[in-house]
């Protein structure tokens, strides 16, 4: 799997989980169940931090798509991008593609294999 | 979400009775490795890095003994729902710094279109308030009786 790739794909994890932090109503729900939501200046230390081991032409790629479209990096599910549901051509499914950091044709997405196949 | 539908969450490849690990940390690891071996998770490194980002937001140890690390990844293709128990129990940074036996972990797609990730959770935490549910857990010997447990059966009976 490409480095950079999953790095992206943790980026993007952590970006989740600050914004549901900060989303009254999921941080409602969780208080609710009793869990206590306190240290999100740690989660924006740890993404400075892995943002920072992002080379940065493409970090900066990711900012803009998330900025524009919400989420940068989004799953193939049965060859279709789960951010426009276009189906990516069957040249990107090969081995050797997936080693490579490869963009929806259709909407400009990163796009990540989640299931390996 | 009722008993059976939760149930239904938890599969019999992610259950163990007895967990290795001796700290926090190890116990993340033991069991996205787990999962990672069982196929149901590819990039366990991402998983297991979101795991302990949560973790410092605030301990998912709630106490009496039981966590339940939770979050979303990219990482997972589908809600993964898995339950461990340390017979000895960890010291895991729990809110009430008792020692952790029973471990629930919910890992959930940044987009769940059946929305069952927070239910989910918040249905284990309703059940796990309950003395007599630790104590069974405490005691589980398989899958089998994990899931009586987990439906309640024999309850009617007591
Ligand atoms: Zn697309």
């Amino acid at each position: 799997m490409n480095e950079q790739l999953m790095l992206l794909v943790a980026l993007q994890d952590l970006d989740t989980m600050i914004r549901e932090t900060q989303d009254k109503v999921h941080a409602t729900k969780l208080a609710n169940m009793g869990f206590a939501l306190e240290g999100v200046d740690d989660l924006r230390n740890a993404r400075e931090e892995l943002a920072g081991s992002i080379e940065k032409a493409l970090l900066h790629r990711y900012e803009r798509i998330s900025q524009r479209l919400g989420r940068a990096v989004v799953p193939i599910t049965s060859n279709v991008c789960l951010g426009c549901f276009a189906v990516i051509p069957t040249a990107y499914t090969s081995m050797e593609n997936r080693e490579k950091i490869l963009y929806c044709e259709n909407c400009g997405r990163i796009l990540y294999w989640p299931r390996g196949t | 979400m009722n008993r059976q539908e939760l149930f239904t969450l938890f599969s019999e490849d992610l259950f163990i009775p007895s967990l290795k690990a001796k700290d926090r940390d190890g116990v993340l690891q033991e069991m996205v490795d787990h999962a990672a071996a069982a196929g149901v998770i590819r990039d366990r490194d991402v998983i297991l890095g979101m795991l302990k980002n949560r973790e410092s937001l605030g301990s998912t140890g709630l106490g009496e003994g039981v966590a339940f690390p939770h979050g979303r990844s990219l990482a997972i293709p589908s809600l993964m729902a898995f339950f461990a128990r340390s017979v000895k129990g960890v010291e895991y940074g729990a809110i009430d710094g008792k020692p952790v036996k029973l471990f629930f972990m919910f890992i959930a797609p940044p987009i769940e279109k059946e929305n069952r990730y927070l239910p989910a959770l918040g249905q284990v935490v309703e059940l796990i308030r309950d003395a007599g549910t630790r104590e069974q857990l405490l005691q589980v010997a398989g899958y089998e009786q994990f899931r009586q447990i987990i439906l309640g059966d024999g309850e009617e009976s007591e």
